[in-house]
């Protein structure tokens, strides 16, 4: 891994660092400039989706912005309140569809702390090791198009190499590449396929040789640098009033993870690294995410040695009601903290189902960061704010 | 800070904004005055003790007859605890108006609009509710009150509602094998629907007379309802 590969001052390209250009505006300054407005997507490459950003402009600056949800807007609370539990596993799988395992982990451990049911140890570190890779399968996406958006094509290549190989593993297990649904209410549909261990950890070497790869390509690469160092910054004590979670937090400087404060399943027997950045810049966003892939990775080298055998689930009535009173169940999803909210009046379906999905409160936030950028910075500002637009309007 | 010291610790000072407390199921829920939703938020955030200094998130929820609750929730990055703020809307279902919590956590801006989006729940002090953040800017009702029906579930029920088999006390599965004439007879939304099939096609076999459709459409559920019977009886094998 390179020495450049660490949060630090911006290298101008084309010059030493620590020596930097001193630019001298030659033109008259008082141009007459008149606000406009400029409407960004709902469908735009940068968005992401269809996510619309509606931006006050002064010239090439951003004066202000707004952003315009709800285009994707499918009614998840509303459905869920009319299926059964495992229906209900399937659904989640897919508002968030870069992190359908994640999700449906977060509805099983909601629902297991309602039915206070205890859930066999072998399933517990099924799931981790499930939940770790597919918190790698989310960040590799973001990584590719991240670099995509700033203009640099290769990494997406890369990074697909690796999705390409996590999903074929993921698929030995579960039979699904994005929608797992291999969760179920205390524990897991069925036990790992035979030699599952070896070759997840055969995996885990290769994805661990080809991940330096990625901090020189893209991390030390000195116009990705010069594009998102200082871009975007944001103020730890505001990004928590607005409830931003996830890498986008961290890069603050927060060392918030539910799988250290909360732990949940396994995650309080094994090292959990928390990575953070330090002035909470587009950079240190992404920095963020490259170093939570390698912290995952290391999670994972534990869960291979700690993985015990014996019962992956127990036996379930042919439906599940949970009884009366409300549960709030949060996880550490890859993109920030995910929170469902149960309210169950004891029959077969819930009485309500909130999603607290960290997309939401990571648009919202939007606005700090864009009022003052120009407009090729509100480019790597929106692709550094990691969200998935089905997570923003479920 | 555990929920039987916070509970302590939030009556020594706000006692009598407090309605009730409860800790089920890992969940600490406080159950305030409407009126003093704000002061308490406020103390949460500004509390040492407390250090609510996360804004999680915010939502309705339908409460039938008594209206709607808002529940709030807090956390702390620094003590590790969660509080649930829950108030019934003063207003009932007709004109429910609840306190706004944008002067106390900024992220609490869209998360009531949505909450106004859903079940139609104004926020008294929120600089602009409208327009409709999630659903259409002239979608028409509160999609997530419970009289606002899910159209397609309406005309056709979905599978997944009905009981694959039901359980005696032992555990054991009740076997239900129709008898004849045991099938269910058409309901009310089929008589409507066969009715406007004939208005629509005069001269066709439907507007032969409703006895015969009827009848053959009871003997198709009936088959159908034996079929579904085996699948299930196969599944529990």
């Amino acid at each position: 891994m390179s020495d450049l590969a660490t949060p630090q001052e911006a290298i101008r390209p084309g010059t030493a660092p620590g020596e930097d250009i001193a630019l001298e505006f030659r033109g008259t300054a008082d141009f007459d400039t008149s606000e406009m407005t400029l409407s960004i997507g709902p469908a735009h490459p940068a968005t992401h989706g269809v996510l619309r950003i509606v931006m006050d402009m002064d010239g090439e600056r951003v004066v202000d912005a707004r952003p315009v949800i709800g285009y994707m807007h499918r009614g998840f609370e509303k459905l869920a309140e009319h299926r059964d539990y495992r229906q209900i596993m399937a659904l989640t799988n897919r508002h968030d569809w870069l992190s359908g395992f994640n999700n449906e982990l977060g509805v099983a451990v909601t629902l297991e702390k309602i039915l206070q049911m205890e859930v066999p140890d072998r399933a517990q570190w099924i799931r981790m090791l499930m939940a770790e890779w597919g918190r790698i399968l989310n960040h590799l996406m973001f990584v590719g198009s991240y670099a995509i958006e700033l203009g640099a094509i290769t990494p997406m290549f890369y990074a697909f190499r690796e999705r390409e190989d996590i999903q074929h593993l993921m698929e030995s297990a579960t039979g699904g590449r994005l929608h797992f649904t291999y969760n179920q209410p205390g524990g897991v549909k069925i036990d790992l396929p035979k030699g599952f261990l070896r070759q997840s950890d055969e995996l885990l070497k290769l994805v661990r040789s080809r991940l330096p790869d990625y901090f020189d390509l893209v991390l030390g690469n000195e116009i990705f640098q010069a594009r998102t160092v200082g871009i975007g910054p944001l103020d730890p004590a505001l990004a928590l009033r607005y409830g931003v979670t996830g890498p986008t937090l961290q890069a603050c400087g927060i060392a918030e993870d539910s799988r250290v404060t909360e732990p949940y399943l396994k995650y309080g027997e094994i090292d959990v690294e928390v990575p953070v950045g330090r002035n909470g810049d587009a950079f240190d966003r992404f920095y963020v995410l490259l170093h939570r892939i390698r912290a995952s990775l290391d999670m994972i080298e534990q869960i291979h040695d700690a993985m015990p055998s014996g019962p992956v689930n127990v036996k379930l009535p042919k439906m599940v009601k949970a009884p009366e009173g409300h549960v709030y169940g949060r996880i550490e999803n890859p993109l920030g903290q995910l929170g469902y909210y149960l309210q169950s009046s004891g029959s077969k379906t819930p009485w309500r189902f909130k999603m607290r999905t960290p997309s939401f409160s990571n648009v919202q936030v939007l606005p700090h960061l864009l009022r003052g950028t120009l407009v090729p910075d509100m480019v790597a500002v929106l692709g550094s704010v990691f969200f998935v637009v089905g997570d923003v309007d479920r | 800070m555990d929920a039987t010291a916070l509970d302590q610790y939030l009556h020594e000072r706000v006692g009598d904004a407090i309605i009730s407390t409860r800790d089920q199921f890992d969940t600490f829920t406080v159950e305030v005055h409407p009126d003093r939703l704000v002061e308490v938020a406020t103390l949460c955030r500004d509390d040492r003790g407390l250090a609510c200094n996360m804004f999680d998130s915010s939502f309705g929820v339908d409460e039938g007859e008594d209206g709607f609750a808002v529940v709030v929730v807090l956390y702390s990055t620094t003590q590790f605890h969660r509080i649930l703020l829950r108030v019934m809307v003063p207003g009932g279902r007709e004109a429910p108006v609840a306190p706004s919590l944008t002067s106390v956590y900024e992220g609490a801006n869209w998360m009531e609009r949505e909450t106004w989006d859903m079940f139609g729940i104004e926020f008294d002090g929120h600089p602009g509710l409208a327009p409709r953040i999630l659903t259409v800017e002239n979608f028409e009702g509160w999609p997530l009150r419970k009289d606002f029906f899910l159209a397609s579930r309406e005309a056709k029920p979905w599978p997944g509602l009905k009981e694959p088999a039901e359980l005696d006390e032992d555990g054991n599965v009740i076997d239900k094998v129709p008898g004849p004439g045991g099938a269910p007879g058409p309901t009310d939304l089929d008589e409507a629907m066969a009715a406007q099939a004939r208005a629509a096609n005069p001269g066709s076999v439907l507007a032969a007379g409703p006895e015969d459709t009827v009848a053959e459409a009871a003997a198709d559920d009936d088959t159908a309802a034996a079929d579904d019977d085996t699948a299930a009886a196969g599944e529990e094998s």
